[in-house]
């Protein structure tokens, strides 16, 4: 079998093999692109309820007039704090509670993960760390390996020497003149 | 056959991974704790020096997760952890879990101009509304140069 041969069972195979991982990374790219806009993994609902305003000054008393008035059971209670003198704010698992103690003002913050993008952005970002560091770094290192053996899968005017080299030029020309465009912008 | 055996291997792995106390950043170095408030009540003494806190995250930024707020110890007193923007991402419901935290102090004063501009910038992230007024005068800003965390 010639070396031609070797390169394009290389690049098919390979290629298959990454449809998932590439799929991953390029959805949650865009995503994360602009998440200047939004936040890509999360979606968060706001609410304002009204309840009667607390006269209680410690903590544990407010803490003890508040809580029923929101129907919280103190053992969903994750974490509470008071930023200031007037504010009461509660945590529980993914819906926070930002109590205006004087008026009774209550914001209910609500967040969700967004279905399936959460979990891309996730393993895009590197969050699980450990051993899918080595994971993303091979899906890297078979990017380069692709690339590299796409330019030989066809010989002839279709291949490196003809029609081939002006779409390699060309993508090679894109990033490098946004790059001289951006330092001189 | 292998290779599905190897896929459900991996993914088992990720389940792992996620699960329980999650790390942020750079591994923590320091044993010792230091109590927020005693940074808040003598920041020069600190400034430039690494710490290791503990506290509730009271609040989380809404776009890129690059900081989060730390209640103190003492009520009414927080302090911004700031980390580089796309370094630690902090994902948005760590809000209301315990955060211990390395980094270091940076006490800074910014001029009213500096602190709206913060102060719009903030809002923009939260999606909320900010009044230009509510800036008084110069002001010295403590916070935590975030290097590395565990949220539990």
């Amino acid at each position: 079998m010639n070396w031609r041969r070797w390169n394009n069972i290389i690049h098919r195979d390979l290629a298959y093999f990454l449809v998932g991982m590439t799929l991953v990374y390029s959805i949650s790219g865009i995503a994360v692109n602009h998440r200047a806009d939004w936040n890509p993994s999360y979606e968060r609902q706001t609410d304002v309820l009204t309840i009667e305003p607390t006269l209680a000054e410690t903590k544990e008393e407010i803490l003890a007039d508040v809580l029923p008035k929101l129907h919280i059971g103190a053992n969903d209670l994750r974490n509470s704090f008071r930023p200031d003198a007037e504010t009461l704010q509660l945590f529980l698992e993914e819906k926070s509670y930002s109590v205006d103690l004087p008026t009774g003002t209550v914001i209910v913050e609500v967040i969700h993960p967004r279905p399936v993008l959460h979990e891309l952005n996730q393993l895009h970002l590197n969050a699980p760390k450990g051993v899918w560091t080595y994971i993303s770094d091979f899906f890297a290192l078979s990017l380069i390996v692709i690339a590299i053996t796409g330019m030989f899968v066809l010989k002839g005017k279709n291949g490196l020497v003809g029609r081939g080299a002006w779409f390699i030029a060309a993508g090679i020309i894109v990033p490098v003149a946004y790059w001289v465009y951006y330092l001189n912008s | 056959m292998k290779h599905l055996s190897i896929l459900v291997l991996c993914l088992c792995v990720l389940a792992v991974s996620f699960a329980g106390e999650k790390k942020f950043g750079k591994k923590i170095t320091l044993k010792e704790k230091t109590k927020i408030s005693a940074i808040m009540a003598n920041p020069e003494k600190y400034d430039g020096k690494k710490v290791l806190v503990e506290g509730p995250i009271i609040e989380v930024c809404k776009m890129r997760g690059c900081w989060i707020k730390l209640g103190s110890d003492k009520e009414f007193e927080t302090m911004t952890f700031k980390v580089e923007d796309g370094v630690i991402v902090f994902p948005m419901v760590v809000k209301g879990k315990t955060a211990i935290a390395e980094g270091v102090v940076s006490v800074k004063t910014y001029t009213v101009e500096q602190l709206i501009e913060q102060g719009k910038e903030r809002a923009k992230e939260q999606g909320e509304e900010f009044d230009p007024s509510s800036i008084k005068g110069p002001k010295a800003v403590i916070q935590i140069k975030g290097e590395g965390a565990i949220v539990k």
